[in-house]
């Protein structure tokens, strides 16, 4: 028999094996329920070859480190290197910082994460808010003075730092005023400008300083400009999925999204001359990794075949490193639970595993308490813990895409990849992502979505352990919770905060936010008057404060 | 009646209440109108409609701004619609105008349309003689913007402002009856954007309804930045001090006496 | 009069004080009541306590539903005096969000009316709101002329 005789017979058997499976199926299953992923994608019970007869292996899967990066970003991926183990730290004051990254770098965290207070996400210094409100939810950090302390210790030329530092960028001149105390040249300094993303802040969570869209775009853009000239080894760009996904976004919608911003962000570089083989490889994501393991999976994949595509050929890059999707996944808050809250250890440990499946180059693991605070030691060393269980124990690191050719996985994937072209194509319709997010599009689209899976938890439909099944009588007063700041540690930061303000030469810090001021009215690079005004020791709020003066201070989207 | 003296005080929170009780009280609406009925005719009201789209909201935000900066007291009565099918409400629009929520020279209303068509309800106009019985300068009546059928305005404000986005185009022509016919000011607002000079050019040429003795201005603004909106509070402020109509009432004919 | 109690729609408003801006529980909410047949003033996170304040009496609401995911219930107490200082304390106030257990005597104990927890149904949070505007009803009966 030639082949496509030998072909043909193979397939014919195989549409026959599968009827027969499926009667089978049939005769045995009762009531089973229709299964839809929160996509909305229909989930068969069963995949096979027959699933991939259009399947082209080069095109679509690959090798991993080959275009298009279906089974990841690099050849070695995990096997020659673990996925980083970034742990997001923040609470109290500098000292307390110091303390608990100390602990996590000691207990196999690989790199440092910081959150900073609320306070400071809203553009305010220490002496400027409510004293009940510093330091719960995340480290109070002004001054150059803070940043070092919180820092002690930190070989700032040896770890990757993710500031998680929305607009405009402070935290990270403060980084490099510390680097600049130590000594350490700006060329040795790694890390990100962690969820340095505005429209997703300004469209999900709000959580940022809250400049004007216009004012944001051009502080995000000058800010890319400055890190591509003089921080060779910084990410000054992530782009978020998590708050999309957060606030309710289905996972195909919210990697549709963040891909939409990213596009928007690569067209803004290039409208300002730069090029993209120069700025992509700096591009960075940031995704929230829900408990929807297979669907995270095929996410994930499908989102950085499709950044490979669009990279090439709708950005014209030509360099491989522009087309690699380097992203960090954080489990999801949203799907732990407050009841029976040890349960969660099992639910960050899915949701870790599904993002090491989908071939994550970090990774933060969320405390069992997150549902209820900022997560205690202990929560937080077992949050590390799983980490080193699942590369040490489970051993997920031996195999590069271990799921890649899983007939399941392979079609959810392709299923993922339509459902985010389709958003990505609602998002160029209506001009692009700053335009829909301007306009209200992407917030309504989340709203519904969001409406849609609570109506599943309060019918029941989605089961949450716990909570609409399999409760128990519970006392909550049963298990700890991270305490807040001693209110005379608080008052101690204030007090250094203005000893600060009193000790720095005020005509240097004044100048430098009358030059940044200058510089905002005009077009010169605001990043680098921003870092100049810190290194002469203006402050956070200092900063900030010139920045909503001279570009307008935006108002939260609120539609319902 | 006590509350009367309270609101001619211009106490904040018994004029809140007086309002609740006109929206949903007949009896107690009765009494306050009774009481109200010779202290009205000071305050210029404003009526702003449009259609969706139009950014009515940021530009009566722009426009309160302009007002306060010249020192008036400002109420502003904001209509949204309610859900035809649960009678339930978001009463969004105050949330444009965030910038002016904590200034005390501002009090916003928000009232559900609960289902009147016009998108305005009875009670909005007796709503509004609470406001100019309490003193406020300059009342501005933001309505759902439901279209044609937003001609209860007419009766109820003394400027009525008509707000349109550019690129009418074609429908300019069709626009002849309704609202567009009892405006006394149009604006195209988010004239920065492509079409806009083309739609006032259309507007102008719409004419305004019979016995108007000249023609009406077409005034474009640009709502977040503020273009236009001095020029728009400057039309404003010539039409309360030109000659007066009668402001009717908008339920049962009654005129409310002007000086 | 005290038939048309009941008769109208309650007054709400669901906002967000300090600084946290996750409003996907708040939407959620304002939805839900609108669904419920309820007139919500919805605001975007960030407010004032100041500001929460004039809404309150100048929509005249009878419930103020405060959505609170970080640590910004702490804030809420202020809110609380603001209210009684204003000569507004009839105005029913609730909390849902991350609580502590810990704090939720510190709301109670302040004045305010209950504290709804992660797993609260949005139906629980309507009764709730239904039960509170009556209450805030039944009081400005009795002040009025």
């Amino acid at each position: 028999m030639n082949k496509p005789d030998q072909s043909r017979l193979y397939e014919s058997e195989l549409e026959q094996a599968e009827r027969r499976w499926h009667d089978a199926y049939d005769a045995t299953v009762s009531g089973a329920k229709h299964s839809v992923n929160r996509s909305g994608i229909d989930i068969k019970p069963l995949y096979t070859p027959r699933d991939r007869a259009s399947e082209n292996f080069f095109d679509d899967i690959s090798f991993p480190g080959e275009y298009p990066n279906t089974r990841g970003i690099y050849a070695s991926m995990h096997r020659g290197r673990s996925w980083t183990q970034r742990q997001l730290i923040g609470w109290g004051v500098p000292e307390d910082y110091n303390k608990r990254l100390k602990e996590i770098l000691a207990h196999g965290g690989t790199a440092l994460s910081l959150i900073p207070c609320n306070s400071v996400y809203r553009g305010y210094d220490a002496d400027e808010v409510p004293p009940e409100l510093l330091g719960t939810c995340g480290v109070v950090v002004n001054s150059v003075e803070d940043m070092d302390i919180a820092l002690t210790d930190v070989p700032l030329d040896r770890i990757s730092c993710a500031l998680n530092d929305p607009s405009p960028f402070t935290l990270l001149a403060l980084l490099l005023a510390v680097a600049k105390r130590r000594d350490i040249p700006w060329q040795k300094i790694t890390g990100t400008s962690n969820q340095s993303d505005y429209l997703s802040h300004c469209v999900a969570n709000h959580m940022f300083f809250r400049l004007a869209l216009p004012g944001a775009r051009r502080v995000l853009t000058d800010h890319i400009q400055f890190a591509n000239e003089s921080l060779p080894g910084w990410n000054p760009l992530s782009v978020v999925g998590q708050h999309t996904q957060q606030a309710g976004a289905t996972p195909a919608e919210a990697m549709g999204f963040t891909i939409a911003a990213a596009l928007q962000y690569a067209e803004d570089c290039i409208a300002r001359g730069m090029d993209p083989d120069r700025f992509l490889p700096r591009f960075t994501f940031f995704f929230d990794i829900s408990i929807s393991f297979f669907e995270e999976i095929a996410k994930f994949r499908a989102g950085r075949r499709l950044w490979a595509k669009l990279a090439r050929e709708r950005l014209g890059a030509k360099d491989q490193k522009s087309w690699r999707f380097k992203f960090h996944g954080q489990t999801s808050g949203v799907d732990l639970t407050r009841q029976q809250p040890l349960n969660n250890v099992a639910r960050v440990t899915a949701q870790a595993m599904a993002g090491i499946f989908g071939g994550l180059q970090s990774l933060h693991t969320d405390g069992y308490d997150e549902a209820v605070s900022v997560p205690t030691a202990e929560a937080a060393r077992i949050a590390i813990a799983t980490q080193n269980i699942l590369r040490e124990e489970a051993h997920l690191t031996d195999v590069i895409d271990p799921l890649g050719g899983s007939y399941y996985v392979e079609t959810l994937t392709d299923r993922m990849q339509a459902e985010i072209e389709a958003v990505i194509a609602r998002i160029d319709a209506a001009g692009g992502m700053y335009t829909a997010v301007e306009d209200g599009l992407v917030s309504r689209m989340i709203g519904e979505s969001a409406l849609a899976h609570q109506s599943k938890i309060e019918s029941g439909e989605q089961t949450v352990v716990g909570v609409n099944a399999y409760q128990v009588d519970e006392d909550p007063h049963d298990y700890r919770s991270q305490p807040y700041p001693e209110p005379a540690a608080i008052d101690a930061q204030i007090a250094r905060l203005k000893a600060f303000k009193r000790n720095r030469s005020n005509a240097e810090a004044a100048g430098a936010l009358d030059d940044l001021a200058r510089c905002a009215q005009g077009t010169a690079n605001v990043m680098a008057s921003i870092v100049a005004a810190t290194a002469a020791g203006a402050t956070h709020g200092e900063v900030c404060a010139v920045l909503r003066r001279e570009l307008g201070f935006g108002q939260p989207l609120a539609i319902v | 009646m006590e509350w009367l003296q309270r609101i001619l005080a211009g106490d904040r929170r018994t004029v809140a209440r007086a309002i609740t009780a006109i929206e949903n009280d007949p009896a107690r609406a009765e009494s306050l109108r009774g009481a109200l009925g010779a202290h009205l005719g000071r305050a210029h009201v404003v009526g702003i409609t449009g259609p969706a789209g139009a950014g009515k909201s940021t530009l009566v935000n722009a426009l309160v701004g302009e007002l306060l900066k010249r020192g008036h007291t400002v109420a502003v009565v904001a209509v949204d619609p309610s859900s035809p099918f649960s009678g339930g409400a978001v009463l969004g629009d105050r949330i444009r105008m965030a910038e002016h929520q904590a200034n005390e020279r501002v009090f916003i209303r928000s009232l559900a349309s609960r289902g009147h068509a016009g998108g305005l309800s009875t009670a909005t106009a007796h709503v509004v003689d609470v406001l100019d019985a309490a003193g406020f300068e300059l009342i501005l009546v933001e309505t759902v913007g439901a279209g044609q059928s937003d001609v209860a305005v007419a009766k109820l404000a003394r400027t009525r402002v008509v707000v349109y986005p550019p690129g009418l185009g074609d429908e300019v022509q069709a626009l002849k009856a309704g609202v567009l016919e009892i405006a006394d000011i149009l604006v195209v607002n988010k004239a920065d954007l492509p079409g806009a000079d083309r739609t006032a050019r259309d507007l102008l040429s719409v004419p305004a309804r019979r016995g108007a003795e000249s023609k009406r201005p077409v005034l474009k603004t640009v709502s977040t930045t503020g273009d236009g909106v001095a020029k728009l509070a400057d039309v404003i402020a010539e039409r309360a001090a030109g000659p007066r109509e009668r402001r009717e009432n908008a339920v049962n004919g009654q005129t409310a006496s002007t000086l | 009069m005290a038939e048309f109690a009941s008769t109208y729609p309650p007054k709400v408003i669901v906002t967000k004080i300090g600084f946290d801006g996750h409003d996907r529980g708040s939407r959620l909410v304002a939805a839900f009541l609108r669904d419920a047949g309820m007139e919500v003033i919805y605001t975007p996170p960030w407010q004032e306590v100041s500001t929460v304040v004039k809404l309150a009496i100048e929509e005249d609401a009878e419930v103020i539903g405060i959505s609170s995911l970080a640590t910004d219930h702490l804030l809420v107490p202020r809110l609380m005096t603001a209210l009684r200082e204003a000569g507004v304390d009839d105005v029913q106030v609730i909390v849902g969000g991350i609580v502590p257990a810990r704090d939720e005597k510190l709301l109670l104990d302040a004045g305010v009316a209950r504290v709804f927890h992660p797993g609260t149904s949005l139906e629980q949070i309507a009764d709730e709101i239904r039960a509170l505007s009556a209450r805030a009803r039944a009081m400005r009966e009795k002040e009025t002329p």
